[in-house]
């Protein structure tokens, strides 16, 4: 199947997938700059170039580690708790 | 069109001649008819009142049709033909008939203007769709199917005392837009029974506990329904509501938090209703024209993408026996069209450019931005984080990928199911790409344009680097054999303490009760019917009439405290008490 192979393709170059998607990511903070280049926003958010990278980035982290911290914490019991 | 047809006439006529037919074709041709006339229906209305009686001094309508309900109509006629093709390979009658008396008892309750009509049909929909549970015929799902209706009772009896208070209040039933100003104890209990369908915090656990226990098709139906009709009542009473605000993006932020770490794919998904109708819930409570078109747009684009999810998560429980993460892996490479029909439906929740999400759940956002609600902004972006953490990357990597070897062996599922997903697909991506296509239906004539430079950069941003922290830390995510507590622990563990209470206490007096009650009370009670029938027969029938209407309305309530348990007698005495306490404070 046609599908198949593409994904098959994919994951036999992770290596350069990879490197094609780090450049992407360097493109999309270079373009959000230039647009932030004399625009004015109405909150901070809006002002500071860049910002909803970090906003993904640390949100994200953040997210992953309180979820699963509180989860380990307290929140998970095993499947039959309700018997 | 001057003749208004109710398009749930179609459902639950069509349904009920399924059983009177022996043969399949027929039978899966019906299942198709019947959405398809709901559409053609739909696509004829005109804006207007229609289907409008007096009965015992209320003013029932059936029919209001305006662009806040005909954009709700729409959706859930459409997604009624794709559930339909995605069942079709359903023997069951009777999952067909409950699937399509849900839907007609959807549309009932979105044309509805007044509360009694809109209650009618809010009671049939909780009582069909737990079937849609119960057909999955296993002991967890009746369970499950239990609680949710239990649940949705309660809800029910909320939003009929604030019903009956709020008759009691003004002496009218018809259902408008609520002041926050105006809003007393009568429109908060309608408010608390709106909500508690829409999953609002803290209403919100019977959601992920009954939809993964629903059947593969049936889990396809309810995620559409329920909630939505509940967006459509707040959007239409409670637009501008703070608490509404507040709660709404409190659920987004904590769907996507118990979605990152659930192991089940439909709870995963039955989180991210939560997390995404709480957008919606927002909107209508930020109340803005962009905010309340926002909610209704997403509420669209939500049921399509919502579905289709829950279609693919369905086809994997279908195909493999299970939908836990932990078991599954490396189904890329026996349900290559399943996974990415599912990544469709991952990617426009996400709001990727393109996809549908994009266009719809942009709009509350920037109407948050535009009155200045900055936290709620930032957090519905978190949320955003959150549901392409879970939904795009977590569970697709987890389910399709991750192993080299699938631990079970499976192919796609049957022709029909494909079908539905790549309509839906197909549909999720028309929205993206053309959303006016969507815009045009929405009920206020706002200007809105999701595809600007700054907008763009924003989303993507957010879901590329999103990606990268997920990559990086996929390890941390690895899902987990576990149960996670929720606010379902309260009445189940509750419930246990409760029946402790019942079985060592009550229980015996109710069986004391019951035997001197047969031995005693009936004798008397004979001897009293016999003098009640000879006065009833000379003096009351005469002073009846005036009374019928409130007999009616009490009745509502009385025939679900029928139990012929005490306990729930004393449960009902309390809440007696409580009225009649409340009314002698308004009164004095």
């Amino acid at each position: 199947m046609n599908v198949l192979r593409y994904i098959e393709g994919l994951r036999n170059n992770l290596s350069a997938l990879k490197k094609v998607l780090i450049v992407y990511l360097i493109v999309l903070v270079i373009y959000d700059i230039v647009i932030h280049i004399g625009s004015h926003g109405h909150f901070f958010v809006d002002k500071i170039p860049g910002f909803w990278t970090l906003f993904g980035g640390i949100g994200c982290f953040i997210l992953i580690k309180v979820a699963k911290g509180i989860a380990h914490a307290f929140l998970s019991k095993d499947e039959d708790f309700y018997g | 069109m001057d003749r208004w047809i109710h398009p749930a006439v179609f459902f639950f006529v069509g349904s009920l001649l399924l059983p009177l037919i022996k043969n399949e074709k027929a039978k899966k041709f019906i299942l198709l008819l019947i959405p398809v006339l709901g559409i053609i229906d739909v696509a004829l209305m005109q804006e207007g009142v229609y289907g409008s009686f007096n009965f015992l001094n209320i003013n029932l309508i059936f029919g209001r049709v305006d662009k806040l309900s005909l954009v709700f109509a729409w959706v859930f006629v459409i997604m009624a033909f794709l559930g339909a093709l995605y069942a079709l390979h359903v023997k069951e009658d009777g999952h067909h008939i409950a699937g399509n008396f849900y839907i007609g008892s959807s549309l009932g309750a979105i044309f509805g203007g007044d509360y009694l009509t809109v209650f009618i049909f809010w009671e049939i929909m909780a009582f069909s769709s737990v079937f849609l549970v119960w057909f999955r015929k296993e002991q967890r799902s009746i369970d499950a199917g239990y609680r949710y209706l239990l649940v949705h009772v309660f809800g029910g009896l909320l939003f009929l005392a604030g019903m009956m208070l709020y008759y009691y209040k003004t002496g009218s039933m018809i259902f408008n837009r609520i002041l926050p100003d105006n809003a007393g104890v009568a429109e908060y209990l309608i408010l608390a029974g709106f909500s508690l369908n829409a999953a609002v915090l803290p209403l919100h656990a019977w959601l992920p506990d009954a939809y993964p226990e629903a059947t593969v098709e049936g889990a396809v139906f309810m995620c559409a329904f329920t909630t939505k009709t509940a967006v459509y009542v707040l959007a239409r009473g409670f637009p501008g509501f703070e608490v509404l605000a507040i709660l709404g993006t409190a659920m987004t932020v904590y769907g996507v938090f118990y979605a990152v770490i659930e192991n089940d794919m439909r709870r995963v998904l039955a989180y991210h209703i939560i997390s995404q109708v709480g957008y919606m819930v927002a909107g209508v409570g930020i109340g803005t024209e962009l905010a309340v078109n926002g909610a209704c747009a997403h509420a669209f684009a939500h049921i399509l993408y919502k579905a289709l999810l829950f279609m693919g998560a369905g086809a994997v429980l279908y195909m493999t026996g299970t939908a836990k993460l932990t078991r599954l892996g490396g189904l890329y490479r026996y349900m290559p069209l399943t996974m990415i029909f599912y990544i469709v439906g991952a990617i426009s929740i996400s709001g990727f450019p393109l996809f549908s999400g994009f266009v719809s759940k942009s709009m509350i956002v920037a109407a948050a931005h535009e009155e200045g609600r900055l936290i709620l902004m930032l957090l519905m972006n978190l949320a955003g984080i959150g549901t392409f953490l879970s939904v795009g990357l977590k569970v697709t990597y987890f389910a399709f990928f991750s192993k080299d070897e699938a631990p079970i062996k499976a192919t796609e599922p049957p022709k029909n199911m494909l079908w539905a997903m790549g309509l839906t697909s197909a549909l999720c991506f028309i929205i993206g790409v053309y959303p006016n296509s969507l815009y045009v239906l929405l009920p206020h004539n706002v200007e809105y344009h999701p595809y600007t430079l700054s907008h763009l950069s924003e989303m993507l941003q957010i879901l590329s680097f999103t990606g990268l922290i997920f990559f990086l830390l996929v390890k941390k995510l690895s899902p987990e054999e576990k149960l996670n507590l929720d606010m379902d622990y309260v009445y189940r563990k509750g419930g246990r303490a409760f029946m402790f209470i019942d079985d060592m206490i009550i229980g015996p007096i109710d069986t004391w009760w019951g035997n001197l009650y047969n031995k005693v009370a009936l004798k008397l009670l004979f001897i009293k019917a016999a003098i009640a029938y000879a006065f009833d027969r000379k003096v009351i029938d005469g002073v009846v009439d005036g009374t019928a209407l409130s007999v009616r309305m009490a009745g509502f309530i009385i025939r679900k405290l029928q139990t012929g348990r005490v306990q729930a007698y004393i449960g009902f005495a309390v809440f007696i008490i409580v009225i009649v306490i409340w009314f002698a404070l308004r009164m004095g």
